[in-house]
């Protein structure tokens, strides 16, 4: 192992996050706005943010809280949105298996979506173990540092914006442009429209229990509309069969 | 919620999503076989769960007296929808949105 390789490769990780940080910043003020707009103490949103370190749970949980939904809805929302964090742990567990368990345990908690995107890419399959780890923490502390600062930017900036902006609505329009970025077949937009009007019509139920029941309809339509349409799901996914 | 419910919210949440993190790192190699047959299961989570979160609030707003079709807040919607397709980051078609609603909010009240 070369020390000098893993440290090029540690800051180049560094410097291909950096481009992603356009994407960062804005959410993270409006998670660290929105908090202030919550009443919640810069604390409060601060231990939020490290607990958490997964912004869209985060805008998640501060929609539901602002809704007055159930302790329980929450917790589970959270879970459901971070469940993309399993896919993940599966594509990093080769790499970071061998690792002193102290190690692996505090990679794993930077995991992040960034993270992914950028160490899955080809260039860096080719490289050495300890090449890839140095490229992959380069990525993850940059996005933490990054990802921190925009939320205490966003506390900062919180208390100066006034109620009329209707700050509380960026929440909404951020996961709205995240949704768009997802639908990248025919049969994930069903999913999406099936889940969106579910929810719409299901929104009187006490508890938020109908943003629960709306991801169940969504992914039922999904899962069940294949074997309808004679087609397999592998085929309309675009993915090879296994 | 008052300060200490939500510290232990995010306490219980923040878990879950470390426990969720490590599960495969942890578990190296004795869980493959479910995390393929939840693969679908996972694949169609984002858009359901994206949909089910933003649909709601753009759609209605909360009102003393019930739940109130928002025209203009349906509008910015689209608007961000449309830069969402042009852009690939998220600040535009956020920004998009609101700029809009605050026009719209100005010209006809």
């Amino acid at each position: 192992m070369n020390i000098r390789d893993c440290r090029s490769q540690f800051w180049q990780g560094v410097r291909d996050l950096m481009p992603l940080v356009s994407g960062v910043l804005p959410f993270g003020l409006i998670v660290g706005a929105n908090g202030i707009a919550l009443d919640m103490s810069p604390e409060l949103i601060m231990g939020m943010t490290l607990l958490f370190f997964a912004g869209s749970a985060q805008l998640a949980a501060m929609q539901l809280i602002q809704e007055n939904a159930a302790f329980v809805v929450i917790v589970l929302t959270t879970i459901v949105i971070n469940l993309r964090f399993a896919i993940y742990s599966a594509t990093f567990a080769p790499l970071f298996y061998p690792l002193k368990k102290r190690y692996r345990m505090s990679m794993a908690y930077i995991l992040s979506d960034q993270a992914y995107g950028l160490c899955s890419a080809p260039d860096q399959q080719q490289r050495s173990d300890a090449e890839r780890i140095s490229y992959y923490l380069g990525t993850v502390l940059a996005l933490w540092v990054s990802w921190v600062l925009s939320v205490m930017l966003g506390i900062a900036v919180g208390a100066s914006i006034p109620p009329e902006w209707m700050l509380g609505f960026t929440i909404p329009l951020a996961f709205l442009a995240m949704l768009m970025s997802t639908i990248t077949n025919r049969l994930l937009l069903i999913v999406a429209v099936a889940s969106g009007l579910a929810a719409i019509f299901l929104q009187g139920l006490p508890y938020n229990l109908g943003f629960i029941l709306a991801i169940v309809i969504g992914v039922m339509t999904g899962l069940l509309l294949p074997r309808i349409t004679g087609r397999s799901f592998n085929s309309i996914m675009g993915r090879p069969h296994e | 919620m008052n300060d200490l419910n939500l510290w232990v919210l995010f306490f219980l949440c923040g878990l879950a999503t470390y426990l969720i993190r490590l599960s495969f790192i942890q578990l190296h190699g004795k869980s493959g076989p479910l995390l393929r047959r939840s693969q679908p299961v996972l694949l169609l989570l984002p858009p359901a769960i994206l949909a089910a979160l933003c649909i709601p609030p753009i759609v209605y707003s909360k009102q003393a007296e019930g739940l109130q079709v928002e025209l203009a807040q349906i509008l910015a919607g689209c608007v961000a929808v449309v830069l969402a397709k042009y852009f690939k980051s998220l600040l535009w078609p956020i920004l998009g949105g609101m700029i809009f609603l605050w026009g719209y909010r100005w010209l006809i009240g």
